[in-house]
């Protein structure tokens, strides 16, 4: 403790060119592409993609539920000072559900059905810690009421599928947080719940997250949802990430022409009703052929705007825009921001 | 006349025979059998003797007959169709119950020379039966010393008493029915007897039968009155006229609640049916050698294990290990393993030779064809002379299973048979084996009609199913249209003898009841007969079946016989097919006391195993 | 729950009324006169019909069944002519003229040997399959799981009595490991029950291992994909505990139903199994009963099995609500 105090203290996560590759008949599979980024304690990082962009696989890679012998994985998973892709199998079994816990889409599924919730809330606690079932039911029972379940005493006896959707999603963010994890891997879980209920789950997820001081990583394919929970957000296409930055920057001054795809998409209170919503044409690529450069080449309307074909040929490599915001586009910096903000203005619906 | 029970569905059913009529046919294939009432009483005093001295040369059997051990018979069926005397009617049931538990009053020879044992020999009667009054009245007389298993005596009343069962025809169903047929007891109006049976008779009701059938003081001769002149009525007692003791009398379940009361050499200890069913058979301690000269037991115990598969008791009987060396097999081999133990059905492969054989089965195979719908002669000319036979008999199973026939009179009748020159000269030319399309469309044309569009039936079973093809096809060749009408086989011959439901050609079949054809001709083409599936009904030839069936002197008898076979045959009532045969198997452990080197033979009388002649070596 | 039950009771009540009514009148229909069964080749007229109105065959129909119901809660006579008339107390399901026994008492005989030869055959199936298909879907795509699929592939192109007859002829016949199957009551000879049973046993087991070991892999499989299997592994939970009480448990309950329809199914009788080894069981009696045209023991067994089937669906409904809590029976 002699060492100058470091000005900044280290991430808790930090992802450091994580590929992950399945081989499978028909090719090998590339579904996570040389991805690093790190989030900070306390914080929330959004990554934000297509169905496809391998941001569920990221997701799952950092929670070690990749299967080794069907996956090829190379890079660095860095928690709290611990690597975690080198780590053995029993040792990532421990951190599982207790340093870091993932919530998933579709809460009915996910949640077995064969059993009581309150039992599997408290398999949870026996899984990692030395617990009287008395203690561990009450414990159950305490977080079932913080996450919001009304007459949890009642409701800890239920069948998952006694719930309503918006119970099920709480009743597995109570068994996520039983055991106090430093990490929350939140998966789209709004994607599967009413509108209403959406807003109650992401408000609950930021109140537990100050709270219980969790970093979280929210996966989700609506930009929407990002703004009001997400201090940084990352956008993935194609298994790479193609943009990064803190939330009101990517907002307000994105660069990227995907990123700029996905903004324009989102319906928004303070855009104009009358303009539609424009969704990006063509599909995400194949992960078993990728575009040899610029993996989002063919849909960017942008591309005969970069000299020489570069976008057909060439990787593009994640750069700094600025100190908190990187890009991956062959475009001129100044160039994309112009089309950025020439698009902004339109979907503000201030034309011209 | 003839007996055919509820085993019609069970072997129908095996596709091998449908011709599954019981009976006793006697007689080698070529030569003719003496007169019956001329054969003289074998009557060996002690069988190992008499055994021995048959067999002086055989290698296998060097030591001769012995006694003692267990012969095992293993059949497929779940039970013995019927246990009761007056109710058992399968030729190899009968041969079997008459060789261990039941005597009666005459029974044939046990020899494997067909002649030999188509000749009757005394069993309970002294002698072969003294005929009266012109053949209407036959007089028996009982041994001394013979006795039931309680050791009561067998007398002439227990012999009436259980002659008169046959007549309770609503309780002893199924079995031979001579007795109603041939005793002068009076008939109603619709031709049943007046006397119906012991069970419910009134005191004039068994008036009547006692008329019929009386004893003498001392109960020990007895007497049968006839309605009419039957030359051949010691053949008949063997049918359906063994004794019963009316104490022990249970009427439906006499034999199967309670073990029968056994006369033969042996008794029933225990009776179980179905699969893994047993019938034990234990030594009567009260017959005794002296009182019955006919049979030589030489095992101590028989088995009958019931409801084994076909195809495992095949391969049981061919490895012959353990217990199965001394087993024999109810029925044939199953033709997929034929060229196991056969060279040809002449030849053993060596390592069997004496343990199997094929012959002669009790059953003539034919096609009948009904003469109500077909009624131009020339059509059932052409249909006959179109049939592929060689076909018919290929997917039948080849030589195995029988011998192209001729009529409906096999060889193994002896005397009465003949050959009808049906496929050389009959219809004008010779017919070749696989069926002449092109003289068959001749006689169609000579017949003024066009040829009709038939229907056949059989019953439903693969290899019939095979059958009908080939019948179809054949005909079809000369320009007929045939239909197929299969029928479930537990249901055959009650549908085809139904006039409603018959078709106009089917397959049937036919074993005769003694060897005598008047157990063939009159029941196949007589109205009166009972199976009479061509519903025949020629008053020419009808007049001339009574005739034959009146005739005392046996080869003119004979020559009748002979000659009403062609006649029918003439006018295609039937198409023979197959004079059948069997193919039958024992333990390596076995050997008869009379066959060649102690090999094992077809029993002529009911073309079946030669349970009286085996023993264990 | 009990109100369930008991509806579904009466529920069955009814439908097996109705069944043998079924029963009566296709027997009814079929060709053939059931009389003309009973007696010899050479049936006069009178007999025939003497017979009809021996087995009652001349009354209507209806009054045929009528009598069966009446047999069934009250008792008959039969051959009343008979010296000893046949007494056949309620519940009488009829009397076999063919057999000379009553249909009761032979399905009563019948069926030990069958519930033995199903319940150890399904315990063999069930024990080997389930263990197989597991160890297949962990082992997924590798060599033990090919391996169990291919023992599955062959097991199934493979029919039953041509693996009974390669039993018999080599572990009976040809090396004499066992004795010839003899049934005994396992109360009275366990030894010999069990040498009498292991082989059919095997026989009876192997189609259905073979289904059911592809039917365990497949199901092990898909419940392995499960979003709640991914729940229990983001858990923490030891790699055992998924596989049991997470994977298996909720892949192995659709089993239930099917495997016991299977074992109701077995329980009417195994036709083939009990023909190659000759077990006195219900599958053989039934054959037989239809070759013989036996109508009274057609119906009886008809009766008796589709009771055992009836019945054990119930069972299995109340089983698979009980294990499945989605599952609500009113």
């Amino acid at each position: 403790m002699t060492s100058p105090a470091r000005a900044v203290e280290p991430p808790l996560l930090s992802v450091k060119n994580l590929s992950v590759a399945f081989p499978t008949e028909d090719g090998l599979v590339q579904a996570v592409d040389d991805v690093s980024f790190s989030v900070e304690k306390g914080k929330t990082l959004a990554i934000v993609g297509e169905s496809g962009s391998g941001k569920s696989v990221t997701a799952q890679a950092i929670m070690g539920l990749i299967d080794r012998k069907a996956a090829r994985m190379t890079g660095e998973i860095w928690l709290d000072g611990q690597e975690l892709i080198g780590l053995p199998a029993d040792e990532m079994q421990a951190l599982r559900g207790s340093q870091v816990a993932m919530i998933f889409q579709d809460p009915m599924s996910s949640l077995h059905p064969f059993y009581r919730v309150g039992a599997q809330i408290t398999e949870a606690i026996f899984a990692h810690r030395s617990v009287g079932a008395k203690a561990a039911r009450a414990e159950a029972l305490e977080m079932l009421q913080r996450v919001g379940i009304p007459a949890a005493e009642r409701r800890i006896d239920d069948y998952p599928h006694q719930l309503s959707g918006g119970m099920r999603q709480r009743v597995m963010i109570a068994m996520a947080l039983i055991n106090k994890p430093a990490l929350l891997i939140a998966d789209e879980p709004t994607t599967a719940l009413d509108v209403t209920v959406q807003a109650q789950i992401l408000g609950l997820i930021g109140s537990l997250q100050s709270e219980f001081q969790i970093t979280v990583i929210m996966i989700t394919h609506d930009l929407g949802i990002v703004a009001d929970v997400a201090d940084d957000v990352a956008v993935m296409y194609g298994g790479r990430i193609v943009e990064v930055a803190p939330t009101s920057v990517l907002y307000h001054q994105p660069e990227m022409p995907y990123t700029l795809g996905l903004l324009s998409s989102v319906p928004r209170m303070d855009r104009d009703v009358s303009m539609r919503l424009e969704p990006i044409p063509g599909n995400p690529p194949s992960p078993i052929r990728l575009p040899p450069g610029c993996v989002f080449a063919p849909r960017c309307k942008y591309v005969d705007r970069v000299p020489g074909g570069a976008c057909a040929s060439a990787r593009p490599e994640l750069l700094h825009a600025a100190p908190d915001h990187l890009v991956r586009c062959h475009l001129p910096s100044e160039e994309r921001q112009q089309i950025a903000q020439d698009l902004l203005r339109v979907l503000a619906g201030g034309a011209a | 006349m003839g007996g055919l029970t509820t085993r019609w569905s069970r072997i129908a059913s095996l596709g091998a025979v449908v011709a599954l009529v019981a009976g006793a046919c006697g007689g080698s294939s070529a030569t003719s059998a003496p007169p019956a009432s001329t054969a003289p009483s074998t009557g060996a005093s002690t069988a190992p003797s008499a055994a021995a001295s048959t067999a002086p040369s055989a290698s296998a059997a060097a030591s001769g007959p012995k006694s003692g051990g267990t012969v095992y018979l293993l059949t497929q069926a779940q039970q013995f169709d019927q246990v009761d005397p007056q109710r058992a009617y399968t030729g190899e049931d009968m041969a079997f119950f008459q060789a261990t538990i039941y005597r009666s009053l005459e029974a044939y020879t046990i020899s494997p020379d067909n002649t030999k044992a188509s000749q009757l020999t005394p069993d309970l009667a002294t002698d072969l039966g003294t005929p009266s009054n012109g053949a209407k009245t036959w007089t028996f007389t009982l041994r001394d010393g013979v006795t039931f298993q309680d050791g009561s005596p067998i007398t002439c009343a227990d012999v009436k008493y259980g002659t008169s069962r046959t007549f309770a025809t609503d309780v002893i169903s199924g079995g031979p029915t001579y007795a109603i047929q041939y005793l002068d007891i009076p008939s109603n109006k619709d031709g049943s007897s007046q006397y119906p049976g012991p069970y419910k008779a009134t005191a004039a009701q068994q008036a009547l039968f006692d008329k019929a059938v009386t004893c003498s003081a001392d109960n020990k001769t007895i007497t049968f009155n006839l309605n009419q002149p039957v030359a051949d009525f010691n053949y008949t007692v063997t049918l359906g006229f063994s004794p019963v003791p009316k104490a022990a009398d249970t009427g439906e379940s006499y034999g199967v609640a309670k073990p029968p009361v056994a006369s033969g050499p042996y008794e029933v200890q225990s009776y179980q049916t179905g699969n893994g069913g047993k019938m034990i058979l234990v030594r009567n301690p009260n017959w005794s050698q002296a009182s019955d000269p006919y049979r030589h037991p030489y095992p101590d115990q028989w088995e009958v294990d019931f409801g084994l598969d076909p195809q495992v008791m095949d391969q049981r009987m061919i490895q012959s290990t353990g217990n199965d060396q001394t087993a024999l097999m109810y029925g044939g081999i199953m033709p997929q393993d034929l060229a196991t133990v056969f060279v040809d059905p002449n030849t053993a492969q060596p390592q069997y030779a004496g343990r199997v054989v094929n012959g002669y089965d009790p059953y003539a195979r034919y096609i009948w064809i009904n003469v109500q719908k077909i009624t131009n002669q020339k059509i059932r000319e052409a249909m006959a002379v179109a049939l592929d036979r060689a076909s018919y008999r290929k997917i039948a199973g080849g030589e195995f299973v029988g011998d192209l026939a001729d009529g409906v009179i096999k060889p193994n009748l002896g005397m009465d048979y003949a050959p009808t020159n049906m496929w050389t000269t009959m219809f004008g030319q010779a017919i070749p084996d696989g069926g002449d399309p092109a003289f068959a469309k001749q006689l169609i044309s000579q017949s003024g009609a066009a040829a009709p569009t038939l229907t056949f039936n059989y019953a439903d079973t693969p290899t019939y199913g095979k059958i009908a093809a080939a019948v179809q096809a054949s005909l079809q060749a000369a320009g007929f249209t045939v239909n197929l009408a299969p029928i479930p086989p537990g249901n055959y011959y009650s549908t085809v003898f139904d006039p409603k439901k018959a078709g106009d050609f089917g397959i049937g079949g036919w074993g005769a009841d003694w060897p005598n054809a008047s157990t063939v001709i009159p029941p196949l083409f007589t109205v009166k007969g009972g199976w009479d599936l061509s519903q025949a009904n020629d008053p020419t030839f009808n007049t001339a079946v009574a005739a034959a069936n009146a005739e005392t002197d046996r080869p003119t008898q004979a020559k009748d016989w002979q000659a009403l076979n062609t006649e029918a045959m003439q006018k295609v009532w039937a198409i023979p097919t197959l004079f059948g045969k069997a193919s039958l198997i024992m333990g390596s452990g076995l050997a008869t006391g009379t066959g060649a080197n102690g090999g094992l033979y077809i029993w002529g009388p009911y073309g079946s195993n030669p349970y009286g002649d085996v023993y264990v070596k | 729950m009990v109100a369930y039950t008991i509806r579904r009771l009466l529920l069955m009540v009814a439908l097996l009324f109705a069944l043998t009514a079924a029963v009566f009148f296709l027997f009814n229909m079929l060709p053939g006169d059931p009389a003309r069964l009973t007696c010899g080749k050479a049936c006069s007229p009178s007999v025939i019909e003497a017979n009809r109105h021996r087995l009652g065959y001349d009354q209507p129909i209806l009054t045929q069944y009528g009598q069966f119901l009446g047999g069934i809660f009250f008792g008959r006579t039969f051959s009343s002519d008979s010296p000893q008339p046949i007494v056949c107390n309620a519940p009488c399901l009829g009397y076999s003229y063919s057999r000379h026994q009553q249909v009761l008492t032979m399905i009563l005989n019948a069926a030990p040997v069958t519930f033995w030869l199903a319940v150890g055959a399904f315990v063999v199936w069930i024990s080997i399959s389930i263990l197989l298909g597991i160890f297949a879907a962990l082992n997924h795509g590798r060599w033990p799981d090919r391996l169990v699929m291919g023992i599955s592939l062959v097991g199934y192109s493979l029919p039953s009595f041509f693996i009974g007859l390669l039993l018999i002829f080599f572990v009976i016949l040809k090396f004499n490991w066992l004795p010839f199957p003899a049934y005994v009551s396992p109360f009275v000879n366990p030894v010999g029950f069990l040498k009498t049973m292991i082989l059919p046993w095997i026989v009876l087991a192997f189609l259905n291992t073979a289904f059911y070991m592809r039917l365990t892999r497949n199901q092990v499989l898909e419940t392995f994909h499960e979003d709640y299997v991914r729940t229990a592994r983001a858990k923490g939970l030891p790699e055992r505990t998924i596989v049991v009480k997470h994977a298996l448990r909720a892949g192995l309950t659709p089993l239930v139903t099917a495997a016991g329809m299977d074992l109701a199914a077995l329980l009417g009788g195994a036709v083939i199994t009990e023909s190659i080894f000759s077990l006195p069981g219900l599958g053989s009696l039934a054959v037989n009963s239809v070759l013989q045209s036996d109508l009274p023991l057609i119906t009886g067994i008809t009766l008796f099995s589709s009771t055992l089937i009836i019945f054990a669906n119930l069972v299995v409904d109340l089983l698979y609500a009980f294990l499945d809590p989605r599952v609500t029976i009113a």
